[in-house]
């Protein structure tokens, strides 16, 4: 059925459509202009102001040839992976593992432990005192800061929760008939039937730990070894500290001193592109986690 | 009818028999959340304490409201609250109606592969890391910056690097949140208004409503939980938001508007080891911030029906 369109109906269709189209221009254009200035010529872009449409200059590769002889920026990249695998892997596990114990019905220490969990929710010590107890850990400059505090989280265990419990009693049941034990149940057939829960929580749980930047700040600040991406962009980009960042590629002062503002738009990009080529992919997970939480803000 | 009696066996004991491998796997995670979360609970003592990292918790002497005395009545206070405030509240009441007025918005485009690509474009500010974030922020308002270059010829302010001017720190602050959180924030509400029966846009059409008057009176009221449960949650975090981007952003010349609760613990606490002062900071902050989501969460049970606790 089509609707004839009055004439403050068209007015209004073109302004809308017009804002659309400008509002996703904004979103686009900082990564555009990061872009074209990580190819463009050193030298031109030292100069350069505003928006970088085109690469000024001829296209050129060096900013990225000298990221990847950055030793620091290098081990950054590796550490970020390190974080995110090991946060991807094992955190959901685990998340897996408490929604399963919180949704069985059998279990009497069901409700005493979602309880348990539900209250980190809506309390918490706040930085200090948790500042304290990683250092009395003997976590500070440590790898496992980032690695073992933060690894579960009360809230993908509440989605875990409602998503075993949309499943009918009967697949646990039958299960245990044929003499399945709760881990193969758990792992072998309630699992595979809450595989989009355990997608999205997974998905939330990379992109967190590829962008987060704070904990390592506060954790980590003697042990640049164990710095993730992030912190090493920070340098950069905040700080505007090139010169130790570069400092391992062995180049000429004055040659750091062109290319290290081309190298801060190719780390940028190295840093965001990851993530960027991914989630218009894994989109669908995040609406259905935003919506699943309905919650979280 | 005699009831049966509850047979001994129904107990903790009987259940641990049938449940080994269940208690057995609680161990880890309550281990965890008691060291991690519950531990640093009690950890707040040390607001009361003269906290020495070397005598502990047990060891460090007792000062009483010393800590609070000294936050309430340092010069900063007030400062602090306010911008803590005003950051927040506008993020309350400018930016999350945006995000609502862009799900109806784009609920009025009728182009599907349009309305699609705009949707999956206004996430992707969302998927940039703040580190990121923050370095265009402060390389687009310097001196010669875009942002600064715009601001200059349009508003006709004086060429300086915005960002060492405090006057205009919340106005940054604010616009580049809309712009990273605007389609993010949407999602909610987009969904929200997929599930608004379509019947009663046909009732409506029939009784002569146009858009507009659709959107006002089926959309908006169909989409109210959305909206209360949302903005309950943002009162309840109020005071707790946006300090990571803030400890970029910043720097000493605009503490005056720029320096928040959040970043005032972080500094004290981490950078000058002021350990007592900083969770007694805190802890304030947590007090006010749960207060204000029971007082929301009540408004709202009354007002409307919705509530989320």
């Amino acid at each position: 059925m089509v609707e004839k369109l009055k004439p403050s109906r068209v007015v209004f269709n073109i302004l809308n459509y017009s804002f659309m189209i400008v509002f996703a221009f904004l979103c686009i254009i900082p990564i555009w202009h990061v872009t074209m200035a990580s190819l463009s010529n050193p030298r031109l872009l030292m100069s350069a102001s505003g928006i970088i449409w085109k690469p000024l200059g001829e296209v050129t590769f060096d900013g990225y040839k000298l990221v990847l002889q950055t030793a620091s920026v290098l081990k950054g990249y590796g550490n970020t992976i390190i974080y995110v695998v090991w946060n991807a892997v094992v955190g959901t596990l685990i998340t897996v593992i408490a929604g399963y114990l919180v949704s069985r019905k059998s279990f009497k220490l069901k409700n005493p432990l979602m309880i348990f969990i539900l209250f980190t929710m809506m309390f918490s010590g706040g930085l200090i005192p948790s500042y304290q107890v990683n250092r009395a850990l003997g976590l500070i400059n440590s790898r496992w800061a980032l690695m073992i505090p933060g690894i579960i989280n009360a809230f993908y265990i509440t989605m875990m929760k409602s998503g075993f419990e949309q499943l009918p009693d009967s697949y646990e049941e039958s299960a245990k008939l044929d003499g399945a034990g709760p881990m193969t149940i758990m792992f072998k057939i309630l699992a595979p039937l809450v595989k989009a829960n355990i997608a999205v929580i997974a998905m939330f749980t990379v992109v967190m730990h590829w962008n987060s930047w704070y904990p390592a700040s506060i954790y980590l600040p003697a042990a640049r070894d164990a710095w993730p991406l992030q912190l090493i962009m920070r340098e950069l980009l905040i700080k505007n500290d090139t010169a130790t960042v570069l400092i391992a590629t062995g180049d000429a002062s004055g040659v750091v001193n062109y290319t290290a503002n081309l190298v801060k738009y190719c780390v940028v990009i190295v840093g965001t592109l990851p993530v960027l080529m991914a989630y218009p992919f894994a989109q669908k997970y995040f609406v259905t986690g935003v919506t699943l939480g309905g919650v979280k803000g | 009818m005699k009831k049966n009696k509850p047979k001994s066996n129904n107990g903790w004991k009987h259940d641990f028999a049938i449940n080994k491998s269940l208690y057995l796997l609680t161990v880890p995670i309550v281990v965890y959340f008691i060291i991690f979360c519950y531990v640093p609970m009690f950890g707040v003592v040390m607001a009361f304490q003269d906290y020495k990292p070397a005598r502990g918790i047990l060891g460090s002497r007792f000062v009483g409201f010393k800590n609070f005395a000294t936050f309430f009545g340092g010069p900063n206070f007030f400062t602090l609250l306010r911008n803590t405030f005003v950051i927040n509240a506008l993020g309350l009441f400018v930016g999350f109606p945006l995000t609502i007025i862009f799900a109806l918005l784009l609920n009025e485009i009728r182009l599907k592969w349009f309305k699609k690509s705009v949707q999956t474009i206004s996430y992707m500010p969302y998927f940039v890391s703040m580190v990121v974030i923050a370095g265009l922020i402060i390389e687009f308002c310097s001196t010669n910056g875009v942002v600064t270059n715009l601001a200059v010829k349009l508003l006709g302010i004086q060429r300086e690097n915005l960002l060492q001017n405090p006057k205009y720190f919340w106005t940054i602050n604010l616009l580049s949140d809309i712009w990273q959180g605007l389609g993010y924030g949407s999602i909610f509400f987009i969904s929200a208004i997929t599930a608004v029966p379509t019947e009663q846009y046909e009732a409506a059409a029939i009784d002569g409503a146009g858009r507009w008057k659709r959107c006002l009176h089926v959309t908006l009221p169909g989409i109210m939980p959305a909206i209360v449960t949302m903005l309950i949650l943002r009162c309840g975090t109020m005071m707790s938001v946006g300090g990571d981007k803030i400890l970029l952003l910043y720097n000493s010349s605009i503490y005056e508007t720029a320096d928040v609760i959040s970043t005032n613990v972080q500094r004290m606490g981490i950078e000058n080891m002021q350990y007592g002062y900083a969770t007694a900071v805190g802890l304030f902050n947590s007090v006010v911030g749960t207060t204000l989501l029971v007082i929301s969460n009540t408004l709202s049970k009354k007002a409307t029906d919705i509530g989320i606790v």
